[in-house]
């Protein structure tokens, strides 16, 4: 009752206050260019990595990166570059 | 996002990743903060990645934990590069010793080239090259500068009247001007003699032509000394009069002897600085002390350094010290008459040709005024007093 309490307090803040989203709300971030480039900003760790499957824990659910030729042009703890050939973006709610 | 291209510089490797759960070592290791970048799968159970160099200790505790084993596969960048470099120093030598080979080789001198010169001058111009060193295989900086080589070769070699020197890379360019030495000139033209100046006859040599006057006649300027019309009056021939006419002439000159006189002159003392010239800053390889000289002159002279066709910025500068003093000459006032003499006489032979004679030497006045002695100096002197003068004939 009471988490539920907090995060609805937050929402309003966000959309009282005008403040970004992802920030106040732990909420991945993704930036695309076309098909060739994936920017993931608060992911919370790699899953698993294939040439055409990525996949990567969120705070809430997972997301799965499918496509082909991927490679992780870098990887820090918060943040995820990768290149390839992107076809779909799924966000996995468990 | 950190700059990736400074890990050219640190240095990075390339790691290969075995076995399940290669996802969570990555994991592992970003939250450790390493710096991971380029992953790729390769097959079913191996990742490669790259990481820094510096990072290794820290994967190292992580492999502890980890399920997985690392294989370092290759390492990339400078430290590495540095590493293949010193394995196969040879090339490196070999590369540096060519570098210096061409360096020295573009140093030196490789050809002399004489042109528009006479066989005769050339050689002489070669042999007197060689003695001064410009020779092929020589080092140009043991040679004299351009400027000096020009200077010497035209004082010591009397047929030129003006000789280029140009230093062409490696090449000595020699252009040169030889004096005409002018040939007699055949006097065909019907001419009488007659004097420059005024002069009393001393001796007289007619080759053709009439003589009007006598040994000890006292002639004036322009007078008629030898006709060119000869034969009797009603055969007259008109002839080019030729011949030597030696006249009594006279010179008078004034000198000032001052008794005493300031000089600046070297006194034999020098040192020289060698200096490494990189644009305006000076380096100097020799020559630190200041030799402490109270009076001196300055002579700067700078080499750049040539490799292949171009001037490298880095040049040598030879400064070279020399000291001075002041020396102040006094003469007693004999000495000074005679230092006089001797002046007015050397500034007279400048005037007279090689074969005119002074015969006589009279002092006429002497004074001292000011501390300067002066001097008016009479001269007799035997010189050739005929010129020719073109007869203009009517019809």
């Amino acid at each position: 009752m009471a988490r539920n309490w907090g995060k609805k307090v937050k929402q309003l803040m966000t959309k009282t206050m005008d403040l970004p989203q992802d920030v106040m709300m732990d909420l991945p971030r993704i930036t695309m260019i076309g098909q060739l480039h994936i920017y993931i900003e608060n992911h919370r760790g790699l899953l698993a990595f294939t040439d055409s499957e990525v996949r990567l824990m969120l705070k809430n659910g997972q997301l799965l990166i499918k496509g082909n030729a991927f490679v992780i042009k870098t990887i820090l703890p918060e943040e995820i570059m990768l290149e390839g050939k992107i076809d779909k973006v799924y966000f996995i709610n468990e | 996002m950190k700059n990736q291209w400074t890990n050219y510089y640190t240095g990075y490797v390339k790691v290969k990743a075995y076995g399940k759960g290669a996802e969570r070592l990555i994991n592992m290791l970003t939250r450790r903060g390493l710096h991971i970048w380029d992953v790729k799968r390769v097959g079913s159970e191996a990742l490669i990645f790259h990481m820094d160099i510096r990072d290794i200790p820290k994967l190292r505790q992580v492999m502890r934990k980890s399920d997985c084993k690392v294989k370092f596969m290759q390492g990339k960048g400078f430290p590495f590069l540095m590493k293949r470099v010193m394995k196969n120093s040879g090339f490196l030598a070999g590369m540096i010793a060519f570098l210096l080979c061409i360096f020295v080789l573009s140093n030196m001198v490789w050809g002399i080239e004489v042109r528009d010169a006479k066989p005769a001058t050339e050689h002489a111009i070669r042999k007197e090259l060689d003695k001064m060193g410009v020779k092929i295989g020589k080092v140009q900086f043991f040679v004299d500068d351009v400027d000096t080589i020009q200077r010497k070769l035209s004082d010591r070699i009397g047929a030129l009247t003006w000789v280029g020197v140009e230093l062409k890379g490696t090449t000595y360019h020699f252009r040169v001007v030889e004096k005409r030495q002018p040939k007699e000139v055949e006097k065909t033209s019907p001419q009488n003699l007659v004097a420059s100046k005024k002069a009393i006859i001393a001796d007289m040599f007619v080759e053709k032509g009439q003589s009007i006057v006598n040994v000890n006649d006292y002639v004036g300027k322009g007078q008629l000394l030898v006709s060119g019309l000869i034969g009797k009056e009603d055969k007259q021939e008109i002839v080019s009069a030729k011949g030597v006419i030696k006249g009594k002439t006279w010179y008078k000159a004034k000198v000032e002897v001052p008794l005493k006189t300031k000089f600046s002159v070297f006194n034999g003392d020098e040192t020289s600085k060698h200096f490494l010239k990189m644009g305006g800053f000076s380096l100097p390889v020799w020559g630190f002390k200041d030799p402490g000289y109270e009076k001196q002159e300055k002579e700067t002279t700078v080499r750049p350094f040539h490799f292949l066709q171009w001037e490298m910025p880095i040049s040598y500068k030879q400064v070279t010290l020399r000291s001075k003093e002041d020396i102040v000459r006094s003469y007693t006032e004999k000495e000074a008459v005679e230092e006089g003499r001797k002046m007015a006489k050397a500034e007279l032979k400048k005037h007279l040709d090689e074969e005119d004679e002074i015969v006589e030497e009279k002092i006429l006045h002497e004074s001292m005024e000011n501390g300067k002695v002066k001097l008016s100096i009479h001269y007799q002197v035997i010189e050739d007093i005929a010129i020719g003068q073109p007869i203009i004939q009517g019809d």
